[in-house]
């Protein structure tokens, strides 16, 4: 019997797996005097790889929101952001503008999944009963008036600046730029996978067959005794935690956080690479996202060699990723690995 | 500046905003969907008004009427393309497809128009009136000297004249009264014999319509760029909201609500936080949808 055979078949527990080694490999890369080197062209694909894997927890958290429960949260970045500058305000040591109040960055780490998950809380048993499309208002309102307060109270969020000063923990550990930035992709990576495995752990259990009911047909779920709006605050509370997760590690790998990086445009991002790969199926939204932002090192890499402005590019591609979630909601409403029948979209 | 004079600003910025609101709610009401590329139907009002006020010889009405007749072209060919097609898949998708059309179309009109703003070339006569006293209350001058442009009262004007010819249009036409049917229950009204596919074309070509004249003027108050129309979306959701979604009357009352608000909220704040007067539209958006989730007009958008 070979070592293959005696993986666990569960997606869940391969990525327990992966995740664990992922993790191992990057603290061996931190921890001892090992090195790597990275041909230059390699640099932009660990850059959005990394990326790549925060975006993933966002991911997975918003998948537990619309494609297990079917809540429509369209303002997702705002507990990205919570958490990020929770994070950044506790632990950043002589910020340039705002608050940095120098605490351990584990201490800020847990404030910012805390800060996150209190925000997600406070929406959702405000907003919960709303119908789909109003939700989804709602959600965007706040995140624009979170993103409207960052920039506009310069004392304590430092404004368009923002938190500067962050810890980067993987950065203390390694003066080295390759293995520094091989060993955050690991670290993260493995973190990612982690969560991939307790989300599937999750749904996986009589508890996401609620949530799926819930999705499918609200008043059935109720009329068998269950307490619907507890579930979908229960869920919603989740995935914010996950999202203010992300925006905690997103913190502590940056170094700064500022108000540009939390814009609409992550929300968008993540929203049409979880309806690409197909919602409620957890790897298919991730595949989803990686299509989405492959699509930014194709056109990276397109830049170079064609001779039309950066600003050109942009607006290019963002026209291109806009027809991409007008066309997969047309023609596969599903996403491309999704379930229709489970989806209950039916062309 | 005093209230006084801010409060003739909201009523300003409540005018073009109502005149974008009800084209919005009328959307919502009969086609039932949040459309939120609304605010580059807006954009492309302007640019064509922009174009037309530079390429035609005539006085600003031309590229006002101009820009109406390219914004009804361009609301009923998108609803062809986009919306039509997906119309019985609920409101949920519909306004995701809303969303994504809205970034390519925010971002080709960047591609076409380039990044930098323009400016409508308009002449202004100010009306002065100096003699009111002031009256002030703490930091605030409650009063105080006012002026009027003739640009405000060309905006104020436009949005009364269509408040009359939306009233006249729903209550005295058959057009209109067959979309409040439909607004009311689209089965009965298809029932009745009305041709709702018909019903819904038109008030996709009323509602680009409308967003042409409010892209306009909107433009001549601020200017003309990609972001015009994008920058003043949420604050005609919230007006529409306010109203409550799918009454036209609401999203007038709506809208002065919230242009006056943001105005007052800006002589309140102090100045380096007035980039929080924005913020205040969507408070007050989702203090709405919690207490009294209806809006003034009452439409029930609540599940349980």
């Amino acid at each position: 019997m070979s070592v293959l055979d005696r993986l666990p078949s569960g997606h869940g527990d391969r990525a327990l797996i992966a995740g664990v080694v992922c993790l191992l490999v990057g603290a061996l890369f931190a921890l001892t005097p090992l090195r790597v080197q990275l041909p230059s062209a390699f640099y932009v694909f660990v850059e959005v790889g990394i990326l790549f894997v925060i975006y993933g927890i966002l991911v997975l958290g918003l998948d537990l929101q619309y494609g297990h429960t079917g809540l429509v949260n369209f303002g997702h970045v705002v507990f990205f952001a919570v958490g990020a500058y929770a994070t950044a305000m506790l632990s950043a040591q002589d910020t340039f503008a705002g608050i940095g109040l120098g605490y351990p960055w584990p201490l800020g780490l847990a404030v910012g999944v805390i800060a996150a998950a209190i925000l997600g809380a406070a929406v959702s048993l405000t907003s919960i009963r709303l119908r789909g499309d109003f939700l989804a208002i709602v959600t965007l309102a706040t995140a624009e008036i979170f993103h409207s307060v960052f920039v506009n109270f310069e004392d304590i969020f430092g404004g368009n600046v923002g938190i500067l000063g962050v810890p980067r923990p993987i950065a203390a550990l390694v003066a080295d730029g390759d293995t520094r930035l091989v060993a955050t992709l690991l670290v993260l990576g493995g973190i990612t996978l982690l969560t991939f495995t307790v989300v599937t752990r999750l749904t996986h259990a009589p508890y996401g067959r609620v949530l799926r009911a819930i999705r499918a047909d609200e008043l059935v779920t109720r009329s068998v005794g269950k307490s619907t709006i507890t579930y979908k605050t229960q869920a919603f509370v989740y995935g914010a935690a996950l999202a203010g997760l992300a925006g905690g590690l997103f913190a502590l790998y940056n170094g700064a956080v500022a108000p540009g990086f939390f814009t609409i445009q992550v929300t968008v991002t993540i929203w049409i690479g979880m309806l690409l790969g197909g919602a409620a199926n957890h790897r298919a939204v991730l595949a989803g996202l990686a299509i989405i932002m492959g699509l930014r090192l194709v056109s990276r890499f397109a830049l170079d060699v064609t001779p039309v402005s950066s600003d050109v590019f942009a607006s290019a591609r963002l026209i291109v990723v806009g027809l991409i979630l007008v066309a997969v909601i047309r023609y596969r409403p599903a996403g491309i690995w999704g379930d229709a029948q489970e989806l209950g979209v039916d062309q | 500046m005093g209230l006084l004079q801010e409060l003739i600003f909201g009523l300003v910025t409540g005018s073009y905003i109502a005149i974008a609101a009800i084209g919005f709610t009328l959307i919502y009401g009969i086609v039932n969907m949040i459309n939120f590329a609304y605010g580059e139907y807006l954009t492309l009002g302007a640019f064509i008004g922009f174009l037309a006020a530079n390429a035609l010889p005539g006085p600003l009405p031309v590229a006002v009427v101009a820009a109406m007749i390219g914004g009804g072209i361009v609301s009923i060919v998108l609803a062809r393309g986009f919306f039509t097609p997906i119309n019985n898949t609920g409101p949920v998708p519909m306004l995701l497809t809303s969303i994504g059309l809205g970034i390519a179309l925010r971002n080709a009109i960047r591609l076409v128009g380039g990044r930098s703003a323009r400016y409508f070339e308009t002449e202004t006569s100010t009306f002065r009136f100096d003699a009111i006293p002031d009256l002030a209350v703490g930091p605030v001058d409650l009063l105080g000297g006012v002026f009027v442009t003739s640009e405000h009262l060309i905006v104020i004007g436009s949005a009364v004249a269509v408040f009359v010819a939306i009233h006249a249009l729903l209550t005295r036409t058959d057009v209109g009264i067959a979309m409040r049917a439909m607004g009311d229950d689209e089965s009965l009204a298809r029932v009745r014999g009305i041709d709702t596919q018909l019903i819904r074309d038109s008030v996709w070509v009323l509602a680009g319509v409308l967003a042409g004249l409010a892209g306009v003027l909107m433009a001549v108050q601020t200017n003309v760029s990609a972001d015009t129309g994008f920058s003043h979306i949420l604050q005609i959701l919230s007006a529409a909201i306010l109203g409550g979604a799918g009454s036209p009357y609401g999203a007038i009352l709506g809208a002065y609500v919230i242009g006056i608000v943001l105005a007052v909220s800006t002589a309140f704040l102090p100045s380096s936080m007035t980039g929080l007067s924005s913020a205040a539209a969507f408070v007050i958006l989702i203090a709405v949808l919690l207490v009294k989730p209806s809006g003034i007009a009452g439409t029930e958008v609540r599940e349980a």
